[in-house]
């Protein structure tokens, strides 16, 4: 390559840099002499939006039915919550046994209300946390929450304006956040709810679903008991005829409730060719039904310590690691979040990759709180 | 107290390479990282049966069998050439004049690239391979330079490289002006400007023909499992070579007596070290991590005059149909509304500008989603603090919709190509996404502006200098290579050689 030769007075500006950091030093000779600026709105809004975690007090408890109570959390550290997309969870914190447990809960409140956030909690059968809070948690006791989190959201731009909601049991609480503000920013053109409960009684916030059904011609609500047999209720579970009659095509489905009705509409909507673009639903996970139950050893490195607790067969290691007083870092508990992402060393295990990035599931990495031990385990935890 | 020889604080690309280099060299390094995962904004995140590449759009200087290029080069020095799968494009780039609705596909080689802009431009080819000779001899300065370990003698870098060094203090638009391109020719090939997030006007001739050179040489290159898979390749060779990495470990300060680093702090715990290798803004370390007591006054400065590089929005889109059922026929497309920079820069103040990115990873990799799906990118950049001034606590949310909608839709009617209907998953990433992964100032993803006295060379050139508190260097986006994968790659392992070096 011939040389490129510069003009006279390119080449003289040249010489006159003398060097070539440009006259660097010069420019900066005048500036300001502070320490540097680092935080802008974007900054600022990062800590509104996504604190790493809050200490709540509980400021009303509501008791919406024999077996569920609602409760209102106000936080102590600052005057708003983080805005939410309906939908949304959040973790809980609980301490009880001497243990520390996390559980996700969705938010049931209103979007545009942020002084405080409800989350409304059904006690389950062996549940610890669903138990502590039905019965030992008192109002103004504090808590520790994280979040929110999730993607079970209707989006504008991928949903349909018709939407079709499938609620189960306390599967109808981020559904009924999700309602109410789709009938006050009116982003869709109607929502149909079916909201599936054992009896009239399980039903929440009835007289509110009436009341909007009432107010938005858009909207329309059915209730479907399965184990009380009532006039003027359809009896039995949500089945093909019933979708069928919604009319369907084009419109996206919304579904949150226990794992049973996950199965059971999951075989219908294959059935019906729904295309999975049609399907939003609330993240799960099966637990694990086994009768024998073995004992083996969880070992977790985590930041160069090394811990050892006995893991069960029939426990996920999020739960063996809560049961063994280990500060489990985990937020959805269902194998989604990736908190609690970890690679595994040695053992055998039986778990769920399909939310794991490929590459980590070529490097056996695991979601330890959708894992179940097979034989001692060794781990590493972030 | 743990002690260590050198400290990295972040694990993005330059903070990774950085690390890997000094622990094979026999260093005990420790990687603290704030986050989750390593890489950075190098990674990936999955939504219902997708996986996204948050960042990467393609890798420059990756070699074929064969055909070394700087980056593979680089991996083979690291050990990993053999353990990442690397696929390569065939196409550089697709561009669209949105004002007049031309576009123009240009091929990946250097014959194949002249010859097909000969077509578009007749009356191109003499300047186009005047450049691409200029691009071969600043690749070889380059090389040299970083190769060198200490000062570097302006002398002998002017005897063995004269073209370099005459070159070294113009823009890009004044030397394609100077070699007589024609003014379409430079449009096209200026394309890659939103690259480097700076106007042709201000970017260094240096450091814009080194990058195209990479790409035209060599063709684009991506992983097969997103930069996920570089990332956490690099992570593994680090941990497997004995390295120590902490995640969930926010660093609050850096220790500094009598200039010279100490140590480091998280929240909880304390570590000794004289080295810190930090991947992160200097804005941040200088304005909130070592006490002011301790911060050189000309590094304040600096950093008061520098101007933060482009903020970006992303929109990652999971379609429920196959390239050739859409009708994706190209890797990128450049959706421009000028092909002038200068005037397409300005346009990029604003937030809706529809200056868009849109790459489809299917084109190069069939694995990139499964059978009967493709992925759409689309990414825009916005320079200044426009973002910052649109959104608040209550117009977040619609402000991401509305933006995802505007692009979307400015890349349907510029392509002709209609996606909406296919759209399965989305996910929108904005600045404050940035903001919360990174920590970096106003989120941004481009580093500094390269203006004037803050291109390549000028920041190469200054590195000693500005190098005011012993065993503390920069790596990363905002380090002496400028932002972009390739070179934080690169500029990790410099950084680990002259910490070496002390």
């Amino acid at each position: 390559m011939k040389d490129i030769v510069m003009e006279k007075e390119q080449k003289k500006l040249f010489e006159k840099f003398n060097d070539l950091s440009l006259g660097r030093r010069d420019i900066t000779k005048h500036s300001s002499k502070d320490l540097p600026k680092y935080n802008y709105p974007v900054n600022n809004l990062v800590s509104a939006f996504h604190p790493s975690k809050m200490e709540v007090v509980v400021t009303k408890i509501v008791e919406e039915n024999e077996n569920t109570k609602s409760f209102w959390l106000k936080r102590e550290d600052s005057e708003y919550l983080p805005p939410f997309k309906a939908g949304s969870y959040i973790t809980l914190e609980v301490h009880t046994n001497g243990r520390i447990y996390k559980r996700p809960y969705t938010i049931s409140s209103d979007t545009n209300s942020l002084k405080e956030y409800r989350i409304t909690i059904q006690e389950e059968k062996n549940g610890i946390v669903s138990h502590y809070m039905c019965h030992e948690c008192k109002e103004n006791d504090k808590l520790t929450i994280y979040g929110p989190f999730g993607h079970f959201h209707y989006s504008l731009i991928r949903d349909s304006s018709d939407i079709i909601c499938l609620a189960g049991g306390s599967g109808i609480t981020g559904v009924r956040s999700m309602i109410v503000d789709l009938l006050r920013t009116k982003k869709v053109s109607s929502i149909e709810l079916i909201y599936g409960t054992k009896t009239v009684n399980d039903i929440l916030w009835k007289p509110e679903f009436d009341e909007l059904a009432k107010k938005n011609k858009n909207f329309k609500v059915t209730y479907l008991l399965s184990e009380e047999k009532r006039e003027d209720y359809p009896y039995g579970f949500i089945n093909e005829d019933l979708l069928r009659n919604l009319n369907p095509e084009g419109k996206t489905f919304f579904v949150s409730g226990p794992v049973a009705m996950y199965q059971a509409l999951n075989d219908v909507f294959v059935k019906m060719d729904i295309p999975n673009k049609f399907i939003r639903h609330e993240e799960f996970r099966e637990s694990l039904e086994t009768e024998d139950v073995e004992t083996y050893e969880l070992t977790i490195h985590q930041k160069g310590n090394v811990t050892v607790i006995p893991c069960k067969s029939n426990q996920t290691l999020v739960q063996s690691m809560e049961e063994g007083r280990f500060s489990a870092p985990v937020h959805c508990t269902v194998g989604i979040c990736g908190y609690c992402r970890s690679k595994l060393i040695s053992g055998t295990v039986k778990t769920d990759t399909s939310a794991l990035r490929k590459k980590d599931v070529d490097l056996k990495y695991i979601h330890p709180c959708v894992t179940y031990p097979l034989s001692d385990i060794e781990i590493e935890l972030p | 107290m743990e002690k260590f020889d050198c400290i990295v604080i972040g694990a993005g690309n330059g903070g990774l390479v950085a690390a890997l280099t000094l622990q094979k060299k026999g260093k005990n390094v420790l990687i603290l990282e704030k986050g989750l995962a390593p890489g950075g904004v190098a990674t990936s995140f999955r939504r219902g049966r997708f996986e996204f590449d948050a960042s990467l759009h393609e890798l420059c200087g990756y070699g074929e069998l064969g055909n070394k290029g700087e980056i593979d080069a680089l991996f083979e020095r690291l050990g990993i050439e053999s353990k990442v799968e690397m696929m390569h494009a065939k196409e550089a780039f697709h561009v669209v004049d949105k004002l007049t609705k031309d576009e123009y596909s240009m091929p990946v080689g250097v014959d194949n690239f002249i010859e097909k802009m000969e077509e578009y431009v007749p009356g191109s080819r003499d300047s186009m391979t005047t450049f691409f000779g200029l691009c071969e001899d600043i690749q070889d300065a380059l090389s040299y330079l970083h190769s060198e370990k200490g000062a570097i003698d302006e002398k002998d870098l002017y005897q063995k490289y004269p073209n370099f060094v005459q070159l070294a203090p113009y823009k890009v638009n004044a030397v394609l002006e100077k070699i007589k391109m024609p003014k379409k020719a430079i449009e096209i090939l200026s394309t890659y400007w939103v690259y480097l997030g700076s106007p042709i006007d201000d970017l260094s001739f240096v450091h814009y023909a080194s990058m195209v050179y990479s790409y035209v040489l060599y063709g684009p290159a991506i992983p097969t499992y997103t930069s996920h898979e570089l990332s956490r390749v690099l992570e593994n060779e680090f941990k497997n070579a004995g390295g120590t990495i902490y995640y969930l470990s926010e660093v609050e300060k850096i220790d500094v007596e009598d200039g010279e680093v100490t140590g480091v702090q998280t929240k909880d715990t304390s570590y000794a070290t004289s080295h810190v290798i930090a991947n992160l803004s200097p804005k941040v370390v200088y304005g909130k991590m070592i006490s002011k007591e301790n911060v050189p006054i000309e590094n304040c400065q600096l950093e008061n005059e520098r101007i933060l590089g482009a903020r970006g929005v992303s929109i990652y889109l999971g379609l429920n149909a196959s390239c050739e059922e859409i009708g994706f026929h190209h890797y990128t497309y450049f959706l421009s509304n000028n092909l002038n920079s200068k005037v397409e820069y300005k346009k990029m103040q604003e937030v809706f500008h529809g200056n868009v990115v849109g790459v489809v990873p299917n084109i190069v990799n069939k694995k990139a989603s499964p059978e009967g799906t493709c992925i759409l990118n689309l990414t825009s950049l916005i320079f200044g603090d426009a973002f910052d001034k649109l959104v608040n606590k209550e117009n977040y949310f619609d402000v991401k919709e509305q933006l995802a909608d505007f692009l979307i839709r400015s890349f349907e009617e510029t392509t002709g190509i209609s996606i909406r209907e296919y759209i399965e998953e989305i996910e929108i990433a904005t600045p404050l996404t940035f903001a919360r992964y990174t920590g970096h100032p106003s989120g941004v993803i481009y580093g500094y502006m390269a203006k004037g006295y803050d291109n390549l060379l000028p920041r190469t050139f200054s590195e000693e200098e500005e190098t005011r508190i012993k065993g503390l260097r920069f790596c990363g986006g905002f380090g002496a290579r400028l932002s972009g994968f390739s070179s934080t790659y690169l500029n990790g392992e410099d950084v680990a050689m002259k910490t070496l070096g002390e």
